[in-house]
């Protein structure tokens, strides 16, 4: 491949997903040409990143070739037309593999179709791969016995954050304009701060869930990483509202959250949490959150450090929902082929097959009325809270191997999640975005927490954060 | 107080769900979840006799910010 060729592809590849949907629109790029561009630099460049499981080249070069006819016929565009795109490979579309990043489903192909799938294309946008996950989307951090570790792009030796580890990876590679992660104690927000982009884990029953892969149904969510809030913001116009095939999914008016995106920070009142949330942070990871502070008071936002409460109770209860969840889930299998899962993965499911049913019903029970207490004594005085998305600096990937590490290393595995599960049980909307390098020169993530349906505030803020800065813009050498 | 964990983690698992602990790492966290024992027993009292699980969906909507 020519090197003029490389740089045009390069400079494709880079644009956002707004700027991206904006150039098919007005014809000045082809949905073929964008397309060949994001598959050309992951087939150069997959090597050194391994995130995706699966390529559909031909599939997503006919839909593109189809894009360009709408437009040149002169038919209505839809947002993301012609916006290529992949996603975590636990997305069903009926007749397409879908892994789950497991042995156990490596060749599952279902019979039916997400409906954020159906939704994303049909506002346009262009698939054309399946991206390497946390096996069945139940890991932290990234690793994967089945399909290789998903590989940081910005130092190949630490995590990527999981379980959307292959969406973090690829969009911040820029293969991808946007990829869908799913989050049930972290697992969009926890790679988006690992490889510097922007995620974002909606309100509980937000999106549809219908053909997506279940984890734990009390708190998985659906959601996007993408190269910046007003991606994010475009992308959950689309996706949110309710589905008739999820009846679990809300009935909320879908705003559009890319309009709300004012930059207008003025009145806004930001509390920062000094307990739990800080408990270990790295000394670089507390600089950029501070820094990150300074330019949303700049912005004419206030900030009070507060001490939340209810954490004794949240701590308790989110870690056994997911638990038993996940174990019921598995159960079958767990009989059948414990020996096809990831040591990491069937050591957590194990001990959720040993909490009595009367735990997780009183953690279920519990939900609503601390949801309710916490939302009274802390949104009533501050509209958002910030944290970093994770606290320490990122580990490597050995230190973080249960599969292989020493007894004890499953407490450096799980603590990467410790500032995101609590969110999932309150079911609030949480949004990473990046916010500098920590020493070892690795991404930092700033989580930003709204109250329930509050997403087009909590985009709203780190859209604000994000044109005052450039953290969202630095891209890894590959 | 752990290896008790552990023994009943194991038995119960086997007992109830004919899971068989998968390694040696499942016995490991098994036997954590003797901080959650405590973590519950710390919280007792916080729980109203009508309340049920199927109240979520309405806190959620009971809490979301108003104009």
């Amino acid at each position: 491949m020519g090197a003029t060729l490389v740089e045009d592809i390069d400079t494709l590849a880079s644009l956002s997903l707004v700027e991206a949907a904006a150039a098919v629109a007005d014809g000045s790029i082809s949905a073929v040409a964008l397309t060949e561009a994001c598959i050309a630099r992951t087939k150069r460049l997959e090597p050194k990143v391994n995130s995706v499981i699966w390529l559909d080249e031909a599939g997503a070069l006919e839909a593109a070739e189809a894009a360009d006819a709408a437009r040149r016929a002169g038919a209505a565009l839809g947002p993301l037309h012609g916006v290529p795109m992949a996603h975590k490979d636990m997305y069903y579309k009926a007749g397409q593999r879908s892994s789950c990043g497991s042995a156990i489903r490596r060749d599952f192909r279902p019979s039916i179709t997400a409906t954020v799938l159906e939704r994303l294309e049909g506002a346009g946008a262009v698939t054309f791969g399946g991206l390497n996950m946390a096996e069945f989307a139940q890991n932290p951090t990234g690793h994967n016995r089945h399909y290789g570790d998903c590989l940081n792009p910005w130092n190949a030796a630490h995590i990527t954050g999981g379980s959307s580890s292959g969406s973090g990876a690829a969009v911040a590679a820029r293969f991808a304009f946007m990829a869908l992660g799913s989050d049930t104690g972290g697992s969009i927000r926890l790679p988006a701060s690992a490889c510097g982009v922007t995620g974002l884990k909606p309100t509980q029953t937000r999106i549809s869930r219908y053909g997506v892969m279940p984890l734990s149904f009390s708190c998985d969510n659906v959601g996007p990483l993408a190269r910046s809030a007003r991606d994010c913001a475009r992308v959950m116009t689309v996706m949110a509202g309710h589905d008739p095939k999820d009846p679990t999914s809300a009935r909320e008016a879908v705003p559009d959250y890319e309009a709300a995106l004012d930059g207008d920070l003025r009145g806004l009142r930001i509390g920062v949490p000094e307990t739990w949330f800080l408990d270990g942070v790295a000394p670089s990871v507390l600089a950029a959150m501070e820094a990150a502070l300074a330019v949303l008071q700049a912005r004419g936002a206030s900030v009070t450090r507060i001490t939340l409460p209810l954490i004794p109770e949240l701590a308790a209860c989110s870690s056994v929902v997911s638990r038993c969840e996940a174990a019921t889930i598995h159960g079958e299998w767990m009989r059948e082929y414990p020996q096809d899962y990831a040591v990491h993965l069937s050591a957590r499911l194990f001990p959720g097959y040993g909490i009595p049913a009367t735990h997780y019903i009183e953690a279920l029970s519990r939900r609503g009325p601390l949801l309710q207490e916490f939302c009274r004594q802390v949104f009533s005085d501050y509209d958002l809270l910030v944290t970093p998305t994770i606290a320490t600096e990122l580990p490597t990937r050995a230190e973080t191997d249960i599969d292989q590490g020493p007894p004890g290393t499953a407490a450096k595995f799980m603590a990467v999640a410790s500032n995101t599960r609590l969110i999932n049980y309150l079911g609030l909307p949480a949004i990473s975005v990046p916010c500098g390098f920590d020493s070892l020169g690795l991404p930092v993530g700033l989580q930003i927490i709204g109250r329930p349906f509050a997403e087009a505030r909590v985009m709203q803020a780190a859209d604000a954060f994000q044109q005052d800065t450039d953290w969202h813009l630095r891209m890894p050498s590959l | 107080m752990a290896q008790e964990m552990r023994e009943l983690v194991v038995a119960t698992a086997s007992r109830w769900s004919g899971v068989e602990p998968p390694n040696e790492v499942a016995l490991e966290l098994a036997a954590e979840l003797q901080a959650i024992v405590v973590a519950f027993e710390a919280v007792r009292g916080g729980l109203r006799f009508e309340d049920e699980p199927a109240g979520f969906e309405a806190a959620l909507q009971a809490c979301k910010e108003t104009p």
